[in-house]
C-alpha cells in the first residue's frame, strides 16, 4: 500500500453527502410511517440517506484532520503506484464504449473495440493482432453464450443480422 | 434429516456422472482463477450466474462449490512457487512457502499445502455436515427481530473489520444499502429511488454492481498502474516430496489451522486472512525449530493454508442455516440461491435436501479432485501466469460484459456498469472496502422486510427489536462491536494528544 498524507480528497465526502442529500430527498417523497408495518416505504431510505449526510461529514471532518489514504494492493501493478492517466483514459473509454455502440453495433463488434482499448490500456501497440484477436474471442464468447441461451443480441443489429 | 442419511443421500446425488463433472469443471475453474490476478471466485460465480440459469440448481451449486473451494488450492501454488499470492488468504503461505521453493524444497511446500488444504477442507466439511443440521433446526424458532439482530451484526461487524477506516467500511455499507432499496416497494408497490427509470424498477442488477465494482473497478486501477514484474518459475526439479520430518512438523498445524479456521470463517466478517494470520502467529510461537521462521518453515505453510481452507467450510454454515452471508462470495452465492427462487435457511433443509446434501458431498468430493488436480499438477498451472496482461484484462472486460449484457439487454445495465467501474476504482485508491457495498446491497432489502415483519407483529413498538433474549443479545453484541473499538481509540488518541508539541 502506498501511502499519500497529503492528498485531501474533499471531493468524496462532498459526493458521499451530496449522494445522501439525493436518497434523503427521494425519501421524504414516500410515506415513512405505516398503519400495520410500522414503518412504510420511506423510512428505510431516509435512515440510509441520512447515515450517509452524517458519514459525509464525518469523513470530510477527518480530511480536514489530515487522515491518510493508502492505495489497495494488486497484483501487477508497479510498486511506486505512478498512475497513468493516459492508460486510465484507454481502460475508461473501453469500459464506456458499450454505452455508445452496443445497440446498434452488437455485442461482437462491441466488445472487439473494448478488447483493443483495454490491450491499448495495458501497453500494447500491435493494433491490428489485438482487433483480430479481439474479434475472434469475442465472437467465440457471443456464439457459446448464446447456445447457453444467453441472450447477448444479433450479430450486428444494425444491418438486422 | 439426520446428517449421516443426508449425508449419504447427498453422495447419491454428488456420484452421478453428470454432477460429478460439474464438480470437476468447478474445481478446475477454481483453481485456475485462484492462480490468475485480477478475477476470484466471488466474481466468477457472478459472471456465470446467467449461465446457470439453464442448468439445474443442484449442479449449479456443485459447481460453484467447486469453484469456491478450488480458488483456495490455485492460491496457495502461486504464493509458494512464484510469491504471487492469487487471494488474500494465501498470504501468510506466501511468506515461508516461497522461501521453501527457493531454497529447493517447493514441492514439500506444495506438498504439505495441498495435504493441509484437503485434511481441512475435509474436516471442515464433516463440521458443516454436522452443525448445519442443529443450526438449521434452530433458526426454525428465529423469529423476524432475530433475523433483524443477526443481520444488524453482519451489517455493523463487515463494515468495522473489513478495510482500514470504520467511516469508510459504514460509507461501502450505505452506498450498498442504498442500492438495495432502489426499485419497487414490495409491500407498498410504491417506487423507490428509480428516479422515473423503468429499468429500475425491479431493483438494481446485483450482478451488474458486482461485475462492475471487482472486474471493472480492477481493470481501470490495474491499467492505471500497471507494471508488470515478470514471474520467476522456482524450480520444482530436484526438489524433495515431504519426508517423515516434514510429516512430522506438518500434522499438528493442519490441525490447529482446522481449529481456527472453520469457527472464524463461520463469524460474520471472519472471512480467511484473521485465521491464517493467527495460525501462523501460533506455529511461529509453538515450533521447535524458530530459526527457520521467515527461511522457509514448513510448519508456517501447513498450519495458514490448513486455516484457508476451513474457513472456506466455515463460510458455509451460517450462509446455509441462517441465509447469512458473512464474506463477497457468500453473498453472491446467497444471489445464486435467490436466483432459483431458494432461501437458505432451516426450509431449504427440507424442501431442496437433494440441493443442499448432494452439495454438501460435492465438497467432499471436489477436495478428493482437487488434491489430485493440484499436487501433479501445479508445475501447469502457474503456466497461466504467463497469460499476457493486455489480453487477460481484455478477456475479462469481455467476460464482464457477458454477464451485464447478459442479464437484461438494457442500456441502463451498461451505463451502471460504468459508473460503478469508476466508484470500484475510486474505492481501491482510496482504500474503501468492497465487501460491505456487497453485503448491503443484497442483505439490506432481506433486513428491511424482517423489521417490517418485527415491527408489524409488535404493532409498531420498537421495543419488539430487543423482545427475544437472542435479539436482544445480538443487538448488544452489535453495539459493542461500534462503541469498543470507538472507546478505544478515543482512550489511545487521548492518552497521546499531550505528547504532541
Amino acid at each position: 500500500m502506498t501511502e499519500r498524507p497529503t492528498e485531501r480528497p474533499w471531493w468524496i465526502a462532498a459526493g458521499t453527502v451530496a449522494w445522501g442529500a439525493i436518497v434523503l430527498a427521494k425519501a421524504a417523497e414516500l410515506p415513512q410511517f405505516d398503519q400495520h408495518a410500522g414503518v412504510g416505504p420511506g423510512f428505510l431510505p431516509s435512515a440510509i440517506g441520512l447515515g450517509l449526510v452524517l458519514l459525509g461529514l464525518i469523513l470530510a471532518w477527518q480530511i480536514h484532520r489530515g487522515v491518510s489514504f493508502e492505495e489497495q494492493g494488486a497484483e501487477d501493478i508497479n510498486e511506486s503506484h505512478v498512475v497513468s492517466y493516459g492508460a486510465l483514459g484507454l481502460a475508461a473509454a473501453a469500459c464506456a464504449l458499450p454505452m455508445l455502440t452496443m445497440k446498434q453495433l452488437g455485442f461482437v463488434l462491441t466488445c472487439t473495440g473494448c478488447f483493443v482499448l483495454v490491450a491499448a490500456a495495458f501497453k500494447s501497440r500491435r493494433w491490428a493482432l489485438n482487433a483480430v484477436i479481439g474479434f475472434a474471442f469475442s465472437l467465440l464468447c457471443w456464439w457459446l453464450f448464446r447456445r447457453l441461451g444467453v441472450q447477448l443480441g444479433g450479430f450486428l443489429p444494425i444491418a438486422g443480422v | 434429516m439426520d446428517p449421516v442419511a443426508g449425508l449419504l443421500h447427498g453422495f447419491s446425488v454428488a456420484l452421478q456422472p453428470q454432477n460429478l463433472l460439474w464438480a470437476f469443471v468447478g474445481t478446475f475453474m477454481g483453481t485456475a482463477i485462484g492462480v490468475l490476478p485480477g478475477i476470484g471466485p466471488a466474481l466468477t460465480i457472478a459472471l456465470l450466474l446467467p449461465v446457470t440459469v439453464y442448468i439445474e440448481p443442484t449442479a449449479a451449486f456443485i459447481m460453484f462449490a467447486g469453484i469456491f473451494y478450488g480458488a483456495m488450492y490455485g492460491g496457495s501454488t502461486t504464493s509458494i512457487l512464484l510469491n504471487t499470492p492469487g487471494e488474500s488468504g494465501s498470504m501468510m503461505t506466501a511468506l515461508e512457502g516461497n522461501k521453501m521453493a527457493r531454497k529447493g524444497r517447493g514441492a514439500a511446500a506444495l506438498c504439505t499445502a495441498a495435504i493441509g488444504s484437503f485434511v481441512a477442507g475435509t474436516i471442515g466439511t464433516l463440521c458443516l455436515t454436522f452443525l448445519a443440521p442443529p443450526i438449521a433446526e434452530l433458526a426454525f424458532v428465529f423469529k423476524p427481530q432475530d433475523y433483524f439482530a443477526l443481520m444488524l451484526l453482519a451489517f455493523l461487524s463487515v463494515s468495522v473489520v473489513m478495510g482500514t477506516s470504520k467511516v469508510r467500511g459504514f460509507i461501502s455499507l450505505f452506498l450498498g444499502l442504498s442500492l438495495g432499496v432502489v426499485g419497487i416497494d414490495k409491500l407498498t408497490g410504491l417506487q423507490r429511488l428509480t428516479f422515473g427509470v423503468p429499468d429500475l424498477m425491479d431493483g438494481v442488477e446485483m450482478t451488474v454492481v458486482l461485475v462492475s465494482l471487482f472486474a471493472v473497478g480492477e481493470t481501470l486501477y490495474v491499467a492505471s498502474r500497471f507494471g508488470l514484474h515478470k514471474p520467476n518459475l522456482n524450480p520444482l526439479a530436484g526438489g524433495i516430496w515431504m519426508t517423515r520430518d516434514d510429516w512430522k512438523r506438518s500434522w499438528k498445524p493442519w490441525l490447529r489451522g482446522t481449529f481456527f479456521g472453520f469457527p472464524i470463517g463461520a463469524l460474520p466478517a471472519g472471512g480467511a486472512e484473521i485465521p491464517t494470520f493467527l495460525s501462523y502467529t501460533v506455529e511461529r510461537k509453538l515450533t521447535k525449530h524458530p530459526e527457520e521462521f521467515g527461511h522457509g518453515a514448513i510448519e508456517g505453510v501447513a498450519g495458514p493454508e490448513a486455516a484457508n481452507n476451513a474457513a472456506a467450510a466455515g463460510v458455509l454454515v451460517p450462509l446455509l442455516t441462517l441465509g447469512l452471508p458473512t464474506s463477497a462470495t457468500a453473498a453472491i452465492l446467497l444471489a445464486a440461491f435467490q436466483n432459483y427462487g431458494l432461501q437458505p435457511g432451516p426450509m431449504l433443509f427440507i424442501n431442496s435436501g437433494d440441493l443442499v446434501w448432494g452439495l454438501i458431498a460435492s465438497l467432499y468430493v471436489g477436495n478428493l479432485m482437487l488434491l489430485v488436480l493440484n499436487l501433479p499438477l501445479a508445475g501447469l498451472w502457474v503456466r497461466l501466469l504467463f497469460i499476457p496482461r493486455p489480453y487477460l484484462y481484455a478477456g475479462i472486460l469481455i467476460f464482464s460484459l457477458v454477464g451485464i449484457w447478459g442479464v437484461s439487454n438494457s442500456w441502463v445495465d451498461l451505463a451502471m456498469m460504468f459508473g460503478v467501474g469508476l466508484l470500484g476504482y475510486v474505492m481501491r485508491v482510496y482504500d474503501f472496502p468492497i465487501a460491505p457495498v456487497l453485503i448491503g446491497l443484497i442483505l439490506g432489502p432481506m433486513a428491511e422486510v424482517q423489521l417490517r415483519r418485527a415491527l408489524a407483529i409488535g404493532q409498531g413498538d420498537w421495543s419488539i427489536l430487543v423482545s427475544t433474549p437472542l435479539s436482544a443479545v445480538l443487538m448488544a453484541v452489535a453495539a459493542l462491536i461500534v462503541i469498543i473499538p470507538a472507546a478505544l481509540h478515543w482512550h489511545r488518541t487521548r492518552r497521546i494528544e499531550p505528547l504532541e508539541p
